[in-house]
């Protein structure tokens, strides 16, 4: 994507309107000319040479012209360089007069003649046939968001990242869905690739977005087939920043700005409606019933005193009602955004060098919660001889969250739980008896910090022509390290019964993850007239070891510290240890094939075996393979000339890989670990789980058809169709308690993932000083359950009557039965049963009577993303969406008789019913028999489900580049500089009435953001 | 040139190997390799044994509830048979008791792979396979009581448990009642093969074996082979059975009347008193009582102020629960229960005398007023029964003991006033139900014990 300025570029250069030259004429051969920006503007001061004689160059004037004298010779090239642009080259074909239009380097990228390549598998080759996306990695610098992870957002189609609660909460990052039976993260997230050497989703998310120079999202069998068995899931390649050969830069960036409280996701009650609901709901513990007339004249009625009772009760109903207090502010705060970024480039033909340091704070929504990030990095590309280089990168981060939410309270959820009349300061609350506020906030804090380091050495070497080799070696450490703390004087611990001395919990635990990747490859590339030849084979080994540790102790008291835990402490407090440890390796041996005829036609093959150490000896071997072919249509003779269609490829792929992704040893064969406790004076060895001799990995079984359409060199048209079905889908199967464990992993069967992802990039306008850009993607994902090996349906509760999984059924569709509307007599809701009669809320369901309701996770979503360029203004949008899901309503804001004494959403006491004949209400009765409680609350009807739809404006940026003739002014410190408003997450528009429809919790909206951002280079 | 292939093969050599082996877990094929990792995998099964000593006795009549019950929906539930709230416990207690057995299929196999070192490690590893042996019939006899109909010579060819011989994956049939009583008889026999007595009390030996088979010889009415078993353990009895070892016994230290207990070290039978002020949800029924002489009366019984009055409840693990005691052994198998099985099998088997003889040795070493000489036939046994009752009240026993009696069992209002509800002998709820969690994935269970909902889903 960065390659779009710079086609772009080139092309201005080629359309730009000529310019009338004036020329000087000295000497036999002289070249006169002007050197411009983009912008038209002349530049002074530029240098113009010949290459290799920079000393007898010469300068632009004032108005940008030059003149040049040029030995007797043609073939020279002649080149020109100016602070913060990049260098200018041109061949020399005897032309009297030229223009040079020299091009801003926002970030010395484009430049950089990069010579490592850290990662040797990506070869360019695989992207003749197999499905790349990249990153537009300017676009997600622009949009402050401290999460690299939850900045991904949108950025390409079929890469569906979801925020899943808190700041510093890893979300949940998909490529094209699910890919196994199995839900959760280890089973279905993408292997994240850094240079070359494999690091985990942790380590991701700590990465600096500035130190990134290019993101590549494989999504098809070729593209990921390189890394065998580990990349069933797809792979996010990732490549750093590197060093160029030029002048060294130090760049500062900084942004600072304000993070805003988001949306409000449910309006509740002010104090007059809610002590009007209370009355009618008639909980003697809401203050709206105790104290209103109903309760007096009903409990004493003929007491001689009723009438002063009544007075009294009224006063202090008048007295609650002279409160008012918004939770929703009183409890989220706005806080601050910050990020510092400081990085020196530089190099020659030997060398080159980058380091950068950063610095970022994020404020989160609940006062207590943000994220501190510090990262460092630095790489060093060194050619050897001349055939081939070697590149070192180091680097190391520093992540810390801190989060006051406990399991208990947490305090975005007493947003809607306080009540409108009660106050930080109002002593013992209504909503939760015998408690004051400050017996619900400050009960728990927990710290997490995450300490990663990294380092990848590589070798390129090029001994004979068209044969490579490279090798590549690194470590990645992450070190996640989590602190909780519930102090002695918190509610629960005060009224939990333990002895003074044993008060006050603490825990600690330590996870460190270290990957190790080597990697060997040897490539031959040959071409014999019209063909095109490649050949290549790797061996690769990846090691993993988890070591997870943590200690929980008491009696801690007030202070933070594990050593002032009580160690004398005996039975359920006692002090408890545990540790957890996995080492896993992987060992590769890997073939490739490519050929082309003229460009044309390209045909590419990878085979790959991988042993896994998971997996006993006999079943250690598994294997990945996938075959491509690429036409390009545009490179027949007769389509070169044809203008209208700028470009033509047409792309088909299929491949099989073998998952083990979340396969561990203990579920293949009987593995045995120490319990905490122990029986007497024997420790306690378990069994870890009911193993499966007969356990297969996944295999991941893609197919890929795509086309890709260029149009009057303005509109690009990339449309994809793929099938990635998954056999021997692995699930936690329930089995008869009589076998001692009530599941067992199995290979039960076959879905798929099918869709259809679509991008369309147009140059609307595209003048010299005025260019509009406009980018739409739309990616469809549909899943299904192809089969099950026992029987149609599965069902992983016993309690259910709703299968998990069925056969020709998407398996995220949430099923219940057509809700007719409140009945006006019961208030119960009246369903619509498979015969269509009615049936009562009252009366048991059968499975029959269950509709599919909708899918929860939203099959379609995309991406708009809009530029305006005038002059030295940049002005860029991004809007993502997402539509087709639903999430069901808990309803937990909705008061019954049970909860009267917490606060209720507005408009309750209207839309809810109360007495017979209440019509066209929306909640259900409040005071329900029991019989109708599973109809209730086990699943949700068709009317207690909402669209979760919503459009985000994910990422506004107005960039100002300060022109030359302003950064002259500034006496040659600065080289380069602009100024920018930024701007994340602004607004959300959605029609989904409850929490926020992408996390569907109260808890963890994508905060906004807006930020001042300043960027200067020396 | 050659210094690139030596760069080369130096990162090549970094591909270690692959059989990595596992640094906090033992893996198979030798994960279990010797006896002291045997033992621990042991320890695992002891510890698993499932502990609804509590629930046991709501259902039988050792308890009746109180005022707070209602505070306690799904136990008031329980104490009147509900079929739900059984359906529930149903299923934790299968789970747990078929954990347990898996625990010890785990283990049986792997200790052939086990190579002793010398004669010591050789005993060590038969008194391990012993003891897991006796484990499994001890789960095996208490299934078979809970999920079976009681022994008769009527009920054999009925549905009993099923009989698990392997960790793997099985879906397997319930058994008939005559192979359950079979295998329970065979597994008692292999485990007494192997002379086990210096053990600690939290292991099951020799001696433990030998009341094990005198309670299931009693439970299918062999009345002389119960004899056989459980008299040889009563010889020096009565010097078990002073003051100092029943108070130890409920004060959590060590009593000579404990033939086996299973170590907790926790808080255990919390669930009894809602509120160390308020009371209990249920207390003692008021039919238990013992004589001021009785030395039990201060630890089986303990009084508590609740309802505004005087109230006595159980004593033993819930008096540990006020005083907060952290328990170490549930007593799970004593010498005054084989007394009691013994005495029964006597009096069943029309030896009345000796039947007294034996009870009254118990209850004179503890004070109590012994059995009247004339009490004859049923009545003797119902006698022992009643005196078996307030020996072992809140203990979980009673249960299996009405069952086996066949007996209309009183379930009484609050305090023990009138009567809440009465399960006759032909209630359908004296046998437990199949838990859904067993039947809807095994298709060769085919229906519930009978009554009981059958639902699947398929």
């Amino acid at each position: 994507m960065r390659r779009i300025p710079a086609i772009i570029f080139s092309i201005l250069i080629l359309i730009a309107a000529p310019h009338v030259l004036k020329s000087q004429t000295k000497g036999r051969y002289v070249l006169s000319g002007q050197v411009t920006d983009s912008y038209d503007e002349p530049l002074a001061g530029a240098s113009v040479y010949i290459r290799g004689h920079i000393k007898d160059g010469t300068s632009t004037d004032s108005n940008g012209y030059f003149s040049l004298e040029l030995p007797d010779t043609k073939k020279i090239i002649i080149e020109a360089s100016f602070l913060g642009m990049k260098p200018y080259t041109v061949e020399f074909t005897g032309q009297k007069e030229i223009l040079i239009v020299m091009e801003d380097d926002a970030n010395m990228m484009e430049s950089a003649i990069v010579m490592g390549k850290q990662n040797i598998n990506d070869l360019d080759i695989r992207a003749k046939a197999g499905v790349i996306n990249s990153v537009d990695m300017d676009r997600l610098q622009d949009r402050p968001v401290m999460d690299l992870s939850l900045s991904l957002q949108g950025s390409a189609p079929g890469l569906i990242v979801t925020n899943r609660g808190d700041l510093g909460t890893k979300p949940e990052i998909r490529i094209r869905g699910n890919s196994s039976f199995r839900k959760g993260d280890v089973a279905n997230e993408p292997l994240y690739v850094l240079d070359g050497q494999v690091i985990s989703s942790d380590a991701f998310m700590t990465l600096n977005p500035l130190d990134i120079a290019d993101i590549k999202i494989l999504k098809d069998a070729v593209a990921c087939a390189l890394y065998g068995t580990k990349a069933a899931n797809g792979v996010l390649e990732i490549t750093s920043v590197r060093g160029t050969s030029g002048d060294t830069m130090v760049t500062y960036d900084f942004n600072g700005g304000v993070t805003f409280r988001g949306r409000r996701g449910v309006q509740m009650m002010e104090t007059d409606e809610k002590l009007e609901l209370e009355r009618r709901l008639k909980n003697i513990e809401a203050p709206g019933y105790r104290y209103s007339e109903d309760y007096y004249r009903r409990y004493f009625a003929r007491d001689p005193n009723l009438d002063q009772m009544i007075a009294e009760g009224k006063a202090i109903l008048d007295g609650l009602r002279q409160t008012n207090t918004d939770w929703f502010k009183e409890l989220l705060r706005n806080d601050f955004y910050q990020r510092h970024n400081l990085s020196v480039r530089g190099g020659n033909n030997k060398t080159s060098y980058y380091a950068s340091a950063n610095y970022s704070y994020q404020g989160g929504q609940v006062p207590g919660n943000d994220v501190n990030r510090f990262t460092g990095r630095m790489s060093l590309d060194q050619a050897v001889g001349t055939k081939g280089f070697v590149s070192l990168s180091v680097s190391g981060g520093y992540s810390k969250a801190n989060s006051p939410n406990g399991s208990t309270y947490s305090p975005t959820s007493l947003i809607y739980e306080l009540n409108p009349y009660e106050s930080k300061t109002s002593g013992e609350l209504f909503s939760y008896p015998n408690r004051t506020y400050n017996d619900l906030v400050y009960q728990f804090d927990r710290t997490s910090t995450e300490k990663r380091f990294g380092t990848t050495a590589s070798i390129n070497l090029e001994p004979l022509e068209g044969l490579t080799i490279g090798a590549v070696a690194g470590l990645d450490f992450v070190l996640s390290e989590s602190l909780e703390f519930t102090p002695s004087t918190a509610y629960e611990e005060q009224r939990s019964g333990a002895a003074k001395n044993e008060l006050g919990k603490i825990s600690k635990s330590k996870n460190t993850n270290s990957n190790v990747t080597t990697n060997v490859r040897v490539t031959w590339n040959r071409t014999f007239g019209k063909h095109d030849v490649t050949l290549g084979a790797n061996t690769d080994y990846y090691w993993d070891n988890m070591d997870n540790m943590s200690v929980t102790g008491y009696g801690v008291g007030q202070l933070k510290s594990m050593a002032a835990i009580n160690q004398s402490i005996e039975g359920n407090r006692k002090v408890s240890t545990s540790n957890f440890r996995e080492k896993t390796a992987q060992l590769g041996i890997g073939l490739l094939g490519g050929y082309c005829y003229d460009g044309i036609y390209d045909i590419f093959g990878t085979y790959k075996a991988d042993a896994s150490s998971i997996l006993p000896k006999d079943k250690r071997w598994n294997a990945a393979w996938a075959v491509g072919v690429g036409w390009n249509v545009k490179d027949y003779a007769f389509m070169k000339d044809w203008d209208p269609i700028s470009a033509l490829r047409i792309k088909a792929s299929y491949g099989r890989t073998a998952s083990l992704a979340g396969v561990s040893p203990s579920l293949t064969v009987g593995t045995f670990s120490y319990l905490e406790d122990s029986y007497g004076d024997i420790r306690l060895l378990e069994l870890m789980a009911l193993y499966n001799d007969r356990l297969k990995p996944e295999q991941t079984v893609s197919t890929e058809v795509g086309i890709s359409m260029g149009l009057f060199n303005r509109l690009t048209i990339d449309v994809g169709w793929y099938d990635r079905r998954t056999e021997d889908a692995l699930l936690d199967v329930p089995i008869p308690a009589s076998n001692g464990f009530t599941t067992l992993k199995r290979n039960i069967g076959i879905l798929s993932n099918s869709g259809l992802e679509t991008t369309l990039s147009a140059r609307i306008i595209d003048r010299s000083d005025f260019r509009v850009n406009l980018r739409l993607s739309l990616a469809y994902n549909r899943n299904k359950v192809i089969d099950l090996y026992d029987g149609d349906r599965l069902y992983t509760s016993e309690d259910t009557i709703i299968p998990d999984y069925e056969v020709g059924q998407a398996y995220d569709m949430i099923y219940g039965p057509i809700s007719l509307g409140l009945d006006p007599m019961s208030g119960l809701p009246v369903f619509k049963g498979a015969d269509g009669r009615e049936i009562q809320a009252t009366e048991k369901l059968t499975r029959e009577d269950m509709v599919p309701l909708g899918h929860s996770v939203p099959p379609y979503n995309g991406t708009i993303n809009l530029s305006f360029t005038y002059k030295q203004l940049e002005f860029d949008a991004d809007f993502y969406y997402v539509f087709g899901g639903i999430k069901t309503y808990a309803y937990a804001y909705v008061r019954d008789y049970d909860d009267a004494n917490r606060n209720a959403v507005r408009g309750q006491v209207q839309n809810m019913w109360f007495q017979k004949g209440d019509e066209n209400k929306i909640y259900h009765t409040p005071f329900y028999s029991s019989s109708a409680i599973e109809n209730l609350t086990m699943w949700p009807n068709s009317r207690s489900i909402g669209s979760s739809d919503y459009l985000r404006l994910s990422m506004l940026s107005l960039r100002y580049r300060f022109p030359h003739s302003f950064i002259k002014k500034l006496g040659g410190i600065v080289k380069y500089g602009n100024v920018a408003i930024q701007a994340s997450n602004l607004f959300t528009l959605t029609r989904y009435k409850e929490s926020d429809p992408e996390s569907g919790s109260f808890v963890g909206a994508q905060q906004p953001i807006l930020t001042f951002n300043l960027s200067l280079s020396f | 040139m050659k210094k690139y292939i030596s760069y080369i093969l130096s990162l090549l050599l970094l591909s270690g190997c692959l059989d990595i082996k596992l640094e906090d877990q033992y893996s198979d094929p030798d994960a279990i390799s010797t006896t002291s990792t045997a033992r621990e995998l042991l320890a695992s099964a002891y510890n698993s044994l499932p502990r609804h000593q509590l629930e046991f006795s709501i259902l039988s009549d050792d308890f009746v509830t109180t005022n707070l019950t209602g505070k306690y929906a799904e136990r008031l539930n329980l104490y009147n048979w509900k079929e739900k709230d059984m359906e529930d416990l149903s299923d934790y207690v299968w789970n747990e008791y078929y954990m347990t057995v898996a625990i010890v299929n785990a283990l049986l196999p792997r200790l052939d792979n086990v190579t002793p070192k010398d004669e010591e490690d050789k005993l060590e590893l038969d008194k391990i396979r012993c003891e897991a042996k006796t484990l499994k019939a001890m789960c095996y006899f208490d299934l078979l009581r809970l999920y079976a109909p009681a022994y008769s010579e009527a009920n054999l060819l009925k549905d009993g448990i099923i009989l698990k011989n392997r960790l793997e994956l099985d879906f397997l049939p319930r058994s008939s009642v005559r192979d359950c009583v079979t295998e329970i008889d065979r597994l008692l026999t292999e485990a007494a093969s192997v002379e086990n007595q210096d053990t600690e009390v939290f292991y099951l030996s020799t001696t433990a074996v030998m009341a094990l088979r005198a309670e299931f010889e009693l439970y299918r009415n062999a009345y002389d082979k119960a004899v056989l078993a459980g008299l040889p353990l009563l010889a020096d009895a009565q010097a078990r059975w002073t003051k100092s070892d029943y108070e130890n016994l409920w004060a959590d230290n060590i009593s000579a009347d404990r033939l086996f207990a299973q170590y907790i070290f926790d808080s255990f039978y919390t669930d009894l008193c809602y509120d160390k002020a308020t009371g209990d949800y249920f207390v003692l029924n008021p039919d238990i009582t013992y004589d001021d002489a009785d030395l039990r009366k201060d630890w089986a019984a303990y009084t508590v102020n609740m309802n505004g009055g005087q109230i006595q409840t159980l004593g033993k693990y819930n008096r540990m629960y006020y005083d907060n005691v952290t328990v170490r052994y549930i007593n799970t198998l004593r010498y005054s229960g084989v007394c009691f099985t013994v005495a029964e099998a006597y009096a069943r088997d029309l030896q009345y005398d000796k039947a007294r003889q034996t009870v009254n040795t118990y209850l004179e070493a503890y004070g109590a007023q012994p059995l009247d000489d004339k009490l004859e036939g049923e009545d003797l046994v119902e006698a022992i029964l009643l005196e078996k009752q307030k020996e072992f009240a809140g203990e979980g026993v009673r249960l299996f003991d009405l069952k086996r009696h066949g007996k209309a069992l009183v379930k009484k209002g609050n305090f023990g006033m009138g009567t809440s509800v009465t399960i006759y002998p032909d209630d359908y709820r004296w046998l437990l139900p199949i838990p859904q969690s067993e039947y809807k994935y095994n298709d060769n269970i085919t229906q519930n014990n009978p009554g009981w909902p059958f639902i699947k889903t398929e």
